[in-house]
């Protein structure tokens, strides 16, 4: 077991790679009482499209690896929430563009917990019958998402960036597409995602990490897994503009909410390029439109936005993209006067005060999200898939440049790569 | 686990809580200001933060207040604005790192202190009176709030199920106000309401983080300039309301998904004796993923993604919420009411037992991990009058039986059945 010193923010971690390939993290936080975890595969909605060592390339079905996370919590003698819940556990699961956790959070009978976790993700048991079950509810959850007005400005924002890149397609699908799933599907993506060596474990709390790897290293060489597969995705190729200048729909909404971004056309080259580009992105983005920018209150002043203006950048080693909106009363007249402010503030550049300032507020707010243990082990886990570590952030914020930020911002807005989604009343 | 990790003090109107620990990487701050519910007073209090929120006498203008915030690291500031028992509570929370992470020459927590107390107690102003500019801002900011509670259609039915609910009593007054006040409200009319809020309010100022209460107490004496007067106590909620025969509200609005939301009276309330019991009730009922909604609505029958009760402790209120197809609402409320007569009639397993007792007292130990949700706990007691820790409700929790659920179950009364539906679907 390797230790990780993280003297800055004041972190060890505990690190190791098992023999059948399972990524194991500890991270001990004392005078903890909770103990989190989280037990993730690289398998999101994005890897639609894959060949398993050397198989030819399958093209599955939209919502399949939310349709699995959903089925992994039945077991052969039932419902492991039951489990989960008559040791005091807490447990879920989410599935996002390039990953599906499961996760527990409890104080007590943590090795039961831990063992619980580590049995069911790697226990499927699909049915014909309870496939089919699940459909009901997983419908019910689609429709669900459909009369949510965030989530549909959000993904139509997305589609409307994107012409091929699995990226545009709903994390759950659709209905439709979610009614052609079987068991047999199921299985495959199964087989191909959740080998050990395709995930990592992160446990962090108050706990003893030799105890911990301990557990962790018996449970697993009490399986047998197959070899290490190797898995190829395919991404097909997109190209550079975006696939729809406007996305309109329709719902029934108090305000128009618009959403407009800019598409990357340069894709990272390496992991570290990757994250500079995030911090980077995220310190121009803030010191332009966060709530302590000129143009921010002046938006305000103007009442062209709320309080519920804000922004993303979202961004992996095949796609790249930054979100700015909210609700408003007038999308045009919001688009225009941003784009006019954008232009003035791309000629100047940020000054030094300002720059300074906001990497001073994006380091405190670094800092604030490692009181969180849950926040810990994800953040943690999605920058590992990446190739980068969470705990590197500090270093990288205290050395960007502002020529750096200045660049970024000249790269990122460029008018031809910007999308816009509204969605709004009826007109009728 | 001790008793009370707080210590007390008091400064003027104004009760101290100090929790002072090393445990975690900021100082969490949290101040809550309660008055009675009451349709006089509901807008003006819900507009007051806003408006406090955009500048105080030394930092007048909001560009300039924002910047002050990023300068101390980013610090986290805001306010929500709620109801608890009878009273409308507005609670402003601070969350600055801890200035041993950051090379820092003054003191992150006195400045924090500083900026609460100045944002409270000495707001920007013109001839005497809030700014004109701010109060017509921040008017239309809340009016917006207000129509949008629309958006979200899974609030929205919880929000109009209890306000069907509680139509005759203060509780049905949205705590961000009346749409129909904010007319008529002008920087004076508010500016008087506010000096009168702050001559009345019960004011708790929670500081948890490496501090004390001499160094709490030394730094609010100072920075907080209150009217004179001392701290009273919160006055008790109505709990109990006769209910004759369920009424049933049928709502259309353009929707994919139905909600159906009903509301029961238990007529227990936080200080009760029953409380825990009533706790047990709800998380055997509908808290848990393990419980009787989930398992009959969604797990067996597929008729929702979610399915769930939650309890409103202050009020002795315990909300039903589900997401249905429009065409399955007699299946799904025939469920829903199965339930509760099986609760009413002690069809509660061990294993439902255990399982409930297991996952609320994860919960009340997992708190300890938060300062915000450690404060939350203490803040209960202060508004209830009734003392109760942690360990006190554990122990209470382990040794309620299905005799004392039931004896809840029977004081249980279903009030109102909520039906939120589509338009298209009411023609099919």
């Amino acid at each position: 077991m390797k230790t990780l010193n993280y003297p800055l923010v004041q972190e060890t971690l505990y690190h190791e790679v098992l023999p059948n390939g399972l990524s194991v993290y500890i991270l001990p936080k004392k005078g903890f009482q909770k103990t989190y975890a989280t037990f993730t595969t690289r398998f999101g909605s994005v890897d639609n499209t894959f060949a398993l060592d050397g198989e030819q390339p399958v093209r599955v079905e939209d919502g399949i690896a939310h349709f699995l996370e959903h089925k992994m919590f039945e077991e052969p003698h039932g419902d492991i929430f039951a489990t989960f819940a008559s040791q005091g556990a807490s447990a879920n699961a989410f599935t996002s563009f390039d990953r599906t956790a499961y996760l527990f959070s409890a104080t007590e009978q943590i090795p039961a917990n831990l063992t619980t976790l580590l049995d069911f993700v790697q226990n499927p048991y699909f049915t014909d019958e309870n496939v089919e079950k699940e459909k009901g509810i997983i419908e019910q959850e689609i429709n669900m998402y459909k009369d949510n007005p965030d989530w549909r400005v959000y993904t139509g924002l997305i589609d409307a960036l994107y012409h091929k890149h699995p990226v545009h397609i709903d994390i759950a699908g659709s209905v439709e597409s979610i009614r052609r799933i079987t068991k047999e599907s199921l299985y495959q993506c199964y087989r191909t995602f959740y080998h050990p060596s395709n995930m990592l474990l992160f446990v962090v709390g108050g706990v003893n990490p030799d105890e911990i790897m301990e557990l962790v290293r018996r449970n697993q060489e009490g399986k047998t897994f197959g070899e290490s597969p190797n898995i190829t995705r395919t991404v097909e190729t997109e190209p550079e503009q975006v696939k729809l200048e406007v996305k309109r729909s329709e719902l029934a909404v108090s305000l128009p909410k618009v959403l407009f971004g800019f598409k990357e056309t340069v894709l990272p080259a390496d992991s570290k390029e990757l994250l500079e580009k995030e911090v980077s992105s995220k310190l121009m983005l803030e010191a332009l439109l966060g709530p302590s920018s000129r143009l921010y209150q002046q938006l305000y002043d103007d009442d062209l936005i709320s309080d519920s203006f804000g922004y993303e950048y979202n961004s992996s080693g095949s796609y790249g993209f930054s979100l700015i909106g909210g609700d408003t009363k007038d999308p045009e007249a919001l688009l225009s006067a941003i784009r006019s402010s954008l232009e003035a503030a791309l000629e100047e550049g940020l000054n030094a005060e300002d720059f300074e300032r906001i990497r001073r507020k994006r380091i405190g707010s670094y800092l604030r999200m490692l009181n969180s243990p849950e926040a810990i082990a994800n953040e943690f886990t999605r920058y590992k898939f990446r190739g980068s570590d969470l705990f590197d952030l500090l270093p990288l914020y205290e050395s960007v440049s502002l020529e750096q930020v200045n660049e970024r911002m000249r790269d990122h807005f460029n008018w031809d790569q910007m999308a816009v989604s509204i969605v709004d009343r009826p007109t009728s | 686990m001790t008793a009370t990790p707080f210590e007390r003090s008091q400064t003027g109107r104004m009760r101290l809580h100090v929790m002072p620990t090393k445990r975690f990487k900021t100082f969490a701050i949290s101040l809550y200001a309660g008055i009675p519910l009451a349709e006089s007073t509901v807008t003006n209090t819900a507009l007051t933060p806003f408006v406090l929120r955009r500048g105080t006498q030394s930092t007048p203008e909001t560009l300039a207040f924002r910047e002050r915030l990023d300068n101390l690291y980013g610090a986290g500031f805001g306010f929500d604005i709620y109801k608890r028992g009878d009273s409308q509570i507005v609670q402003f929370r601070l969350d600055v790192i801890n200035d041993q992470f950051v090379s820092s020459s003054t003191s992150l927590l006195a400045a924090a202190l500083q900026l609460l107390g100045e944002v409270v107690t000495d707001p920007a102003l013109e001839s005497s009176v809030f700014r004109s500019k701010y109060v017509a801002a921040e008017k239309v900011t809340l009016q917006k709030r207000l129509e949008a509670i629309i958006n979200d259609k899974i609030r929205y039915a919880a929000e109009r199920c209890l306000a069907e609910m509680c139509r005759n009593e203060p509780y049905r007054l949205h705590a961000l106000g009346r749409l129909e006040d904010l007319p008529e409200i002008t920087p004076s009319s508010l500016y008087t309401a506010y000096e009168s809020w702050l001559g009345q309010a019960e004011l708790d100022l929670y500081v948890a983080g490496d501090t004390s209460l001499e160094e709490v107490q030394q730094l609010a004496s100072k920075t907080f300039r209150l009217p004179p007067g001392d701290g009273t106590a919160y006055t008790k909620p109505e709990i109990s309301q006769p209910v004759n025969e369920p009424r049933t509200v049928t709502e259309t609005l353009d929707v994919s998904q139905g909600k159906l939301n009903m509301g029961l009276r238990t007529n227990i309330g936080y200080a009760d004796d029953g409380y825990p019991a009533l706790l047990m009730y709800n998380g055997i009922l509908g808290g848990y993923p393990h419980s009787k909604l989930f398992l009959n609505v969604r797990e067996k029958a597929s008729l929702a993604y979610y399915a769930a009760s939650r309890l409103d402790g202050h009020k002795g209120i315990c909300t039903i919420q589900s997401g249905i197809e429009v065409a399955n609402f007699d299946q799904a409320k025939k469920i829903i009411l199965e339930q509760l007569e099986s609760m009413r009639a002690g069809q509660i397993t061990e294993l439902e037992l255990s399982q409930t007792r297991a996952m609320i007292g994860n919960q009340l130990r997992e708190m300890q991990d938060s300062a915000f949700e450690m404060i939350a706990f203490d803040f209960n007691a202060i508004l209830s009058g009734k003392t109760r820790t942690a360990d006190e409700l554990i122990t209470s929790i382990e040794s309620a039986g299905v005799e004392d659920i039931v004896r809840v179950a029977e004081k249980v009364e279903l009030d109102t059945i909520y039906f939120l539906r589509g338009k298209e679907a009411q023609q099919a």
